[in-house]
C-alpha cells in the first residue's frame, strides 16, 4: 500500500485554514419554489456543526432535509437564509474557495456508464488536479478498499447496483479531501461492502478528514459515526453521541413481547412504551427487567431482552418530534 | 486565498480526456456518425448534378460540428440528471467553465473522425488552397463553440430526460439541415437570404462556399456573415462561461 499523504489536489499549498470547526452552519433556511406548486419549506433554522476529524452522521426521514442541507453545506444549491462557514471560510458567499476542499457522494448518483471503475476514478483524480503518479496510486488502493479492483476493467454499465455505487464511493474517497459530503453511500450495499466503506471512512478520518454523512441504515450511523443530528421536518430534534440519544428515550435495555395478549397499560409503569408490527416494547433500565419478565410469563408471554438501538431512540425522538409538529 | 489561487481553466484538458475516453467508448456511435454523412454524400453523388457535391461535402463538416451541440445538450443533461455527477464535478477544484468546455472538446472527438474524413474528401474532390483549409478550421472551431455553448446553456433547462430529445432534436436538426447549409444560398428564397447568413451553421457554410468559389456573394454578404459569426461565437461563449459559473449552485 502506497504511503498517501493528505493534499487537497489543486496544488500542495492549499490546506485548509486552521479553525476547529469543518463544518458550521447558523438558521439555514430553504425554501424551494417550484412555478405551480406550493412552496417547500425544507430548511426551518438548522444549526449544525462538525469539528475538524470527525465522523458525524445526519439522520431523518424521508424529507426530513437532508440532502436539502448537504447540498447547501457542499455550494451545490443556494440557501434562502443563514449562515455557512466550511473552514471558516463563507461557503454561501464564495463557494468557490470552499470547492478545492471538498468532495461530494450524491444521493442516487451513478458513475460514467461508459468508463471502468478504474478510469471513472483514475480520470476524476486528474480532473481534480492530481498528478499521474499519485492518481494511479490512489486509483488502485480506493478500488482495493471499496472491493472492486477485481472488477476495474469492465463497462460501468455492465456492473450491479451496489457495485456501481462502491466505484462512486471509490472516486470521492481517493480524493481524501478534507472534508467528504456522503448522501447515503451504502444504499445498495451488501454488509460485507458496507463494512468496507466504514473501515475506509476511518481511516480517512484517522489521517485528518472530516465526514458528514446521511444515512437510514441506523447501526451504520451507530457504528460508524462520533455523533449524529436528528432532523425532522427541516430542522434539528436531537443531537449527541447514540448513546446520548438512547439515554433520552428513557433506558439502555428494552423487553419485547407479542402484542397479542399484552396490555400496554400493564407495563407502563416500568418505563416507555412502543407498539407497532404486532409487538409491545418496553424500553427500561437493567434493573426492572426481572420483574417485567415475572409478569409476562406469569400470563403466558415470552419475552425477549435486548439492549436498545440506536433506531429506538430514533422513533421515539422524530415521533415525539412530529406530535409537536401536529400540535 | 484558497480560490484566487485556483485558475479559471483548472482541470480543463483532464475533464476534456474524460469526457473524451466516455465518447470513445461508444465507438458505435462514433461509427453511426460517419456512416450517416457518407450514405448522405453518396445519394447527392448519385443523384444530384455534380456541381452540388462540394456544396453537400462542405455543409456535412458544418453540420457535423453544429449537431455536437445536440449531443452535448443531451450529455450534459444526462450526467445532471441521471447520474448526478455534475455534483461530483462542481463540489470539486474544477471550474465550472472548464466544467462545460471540457465537455464540449470531449464530444468534439466523438466527431472528429467524421470531420476528418469528409475533409479528406473535400480535398480529393475540390482541393483547397491554404487559406480556404484555415478559414474551413475557424469556421468549423466557431460553429462548434457557438453548438457546445447552445447546447450546455439548453441542458440546464431542463428538469428531465424525455422532454430533452424531441426539442434538442428538432433545433440542432430545423438549424443545421433547412438554411442552406448543403445547397447553394441561390436555392434559399431571397427575402429569406439575410437570415440565412445570420444563423451559424448557414453563415459559416456561406463563408467557406465563399472563399472556396462555389457561392458568389457580395461584399456586404461576406461582411456579414463574417460578422454575424464572429459576434455569436464571442456572445454565446462568454454567455455559457458565465451560465456554467452561475448553474454551478442551484437556486442561484
Ligand atoms: N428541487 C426541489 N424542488 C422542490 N422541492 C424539493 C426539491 N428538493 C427537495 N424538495 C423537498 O424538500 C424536502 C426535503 O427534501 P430532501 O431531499 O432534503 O429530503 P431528505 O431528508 O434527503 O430525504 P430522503 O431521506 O428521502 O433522501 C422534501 O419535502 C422535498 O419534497
Ligand atoms: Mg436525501
Amino acid at each position: 500500500m502506497p504511503n498517501i499523504s493528505i493534499e487537497v489536489g489543486v496544488s500542495s499549498n492549499l490546506h485548509p485554514p486552521t479553525t476547529d470547526l469543518a463544518v458550521s452552519a447558523h438558521g439555514m433556511r430553504k425554501v424551494y419554489h417550484t412555478r405551480g406548486h406550493p412552496a417547500v419549506e425544507a430548511l426551518r433554522g438548522l444549526d449544525l456543526t462538525v469539528k475538524r476529524g470527525e465522523r458525524v452522521a445526519l439522520l431523518g426521514r424521508n424529507g426530513a432535509g437532508k440532502t436539502t442541507f448537504l447540498k447547501i453545506a457542499s455550494t451545490l444549491l443556494l440557501p434562502t437564509a443563514g449562515t455557512l462557514e466550511i473552514f471558516g471560510l463563507d461557503a454561501v458567499k464564495r463557494p468557490e474557495e470552499v470547492r478545492p476542499l471538498i468532495a461530494v457522494v450524491p444521493q442516487e448518483g451513478h458513475p460514467f456508464y461508459h468508463l471502468t471503475p478504474w478510469e471513472q476514478v483514475y480520470t476524476y483524480l486528474r480532473s481534480r488536479g492530481f498528478p499521474r503518479d499519485v492518481a494511479r496510486d490512489r486509483t488502485e488502493s480506493a478500488l482495493k478498499d471499496m472491493g472492486i479492483f477485481d472488477i476495474r476493467s469492465q463497462l460501468n454499465v455492465t456492473l450491479s447496483g451496489g457495485q456501481q455505487q462502491r466505484t462512486m464511493v471509490a472516486t470521492v474517497l481517493a480524493t481524501e479531501a478534507p472534508l467528504l459530503f456522503l448522501d447515503e453511500p451504502t444504499l445498495g450495499m451488501d454488509p460485507f461492502a458496507r463494512r468496507g466503506v466504514w473501515a475506509a471512512l476511518r481511516k480517512l478520518t484517522d489521517r485528518g478528514s472530516t465526514i458528514l454523512l446521511t444515512t437510514h441504515y441506523l447501526d451504520e450511523a451507530e457504528s460508524l459515526s462520533q455523533r449524529v443530528y436528528i432532523v425532522e421536518h427541516g430542522h434539528v430534534v436531537a443531537e449527541g453521541t447514540a448513546d446520548e440519544l438512547k439515554r433520552r428515550v428513557g433506558g439502555t435495555v428494552r423487553v419485547t413481547m407479542p402484542e397479542a395478549g399484552a396490555h400496554p397499560a400493564d407495563y407502563e409503569s416500568f418505563g416507555r412504551i412502543m407498539a407497532g408490527d404486532g409487538v409491545l416494547h418496553v424500553i427500561t433500565e437493567p434493573r426492572r427487567v426481572s420483574e417485567i419478565l415475572n409478569l409476562a410469563l406469569s400470563r403466558g408471554i415470552s419475552p425477549t431482552v435486548g439492549p436498545v438501538t440506536l433506531e429506538e431512540a430514533f422513533l421515539q425522538l422524530v415521533g415525539r418530534a412530529i406530535e409537536e409538529d401536529a400540535r | 486565498m484558497l480560490g484566487d489561487s485556483r485558475p479559471a481553466w483548472h482541470g480543463l484538458w483532464a475533464f476534456a480526456a474524460t469526457e473524451a475516453r466516455v465518447q470513445l467508448h461508444e465507438y458505435l456511435s462514433i461509427a453511426s456518425t460517419v456512416l450517416v454523412q457518407v450514405i448522405f454524400i453518396f445519394f447527392v453523388w448519385l443523384l444530384a448534378p455534380p456541381y452540388l457535391l462540394p456544396f453537400a461535402l462542405v455543409g456535412s463538416m458544418v453540420f457535423s460540428a453544429f449537431v455536437i451541440g445536440e449531443r452535448v445538450l443531451n450529455e450534459a443533461a444526462y450526467i445532471r440528471i441521471d447520474h448526478k455527477l455534475n455534483e461530483l464535478y462542481h463540489a470539486s477544484p474544477l471550474s465550472p467553465e472548464s466544467y462545460f468546455l471540457g465537455m464540449g472538446i470531449g464530444v468534439l472527438t466523438a466527431y472528429l473522425p467524421t470531420l476528418v474524413f469528409i475533409g479528406l474528401l473535400t480535398e480529393a474532390v475540390h482541393p483547397l488552397s491554404l487559406a480556404a483549409g484555415g478559414l474551413l478550421l475557424l469556421v468549423l472551431i466557431g460553429v462548434w463553440l457557438i453548438a457546445s455553448s447552445l447546447g450546455y446553456i439548453l441542458s440546464t433547462l431542463f428538469r428531465d430526460m424525455r422532454a430533452i430529445w424531441p426539442y434538442s432534436t428538432l433545433l440542432f436538426n430545423f438549424f443545421g439541415v433547412l438554411p442552406p447549409v448543403f445547397y447553394p444560398l441561390g436555392l434559399f428564397p431571397g427575402w429569406l437570404a439575410p437570415l440565412a447568413l445570420v444563423l451559424p451553421p448557414s453563415a459559416g457554410a456561406a463563408l467557406l462556399m465563399y472563399v472556396i468559389g462555389l457561392e458568389s456573394l457580395s461584399g456586404g454578404q461576406v461582411i456579414l456573415a463574417a460578422t454575424a459569426l464572429i459576434i455569436e461565437t464571442l456572445l454565446l461563449s462568454v454567455a455559457a462561461v458565465f451560465w456554467s459559473r452561475r448553474t454551478s449552485r442551484e437556486g442561484a
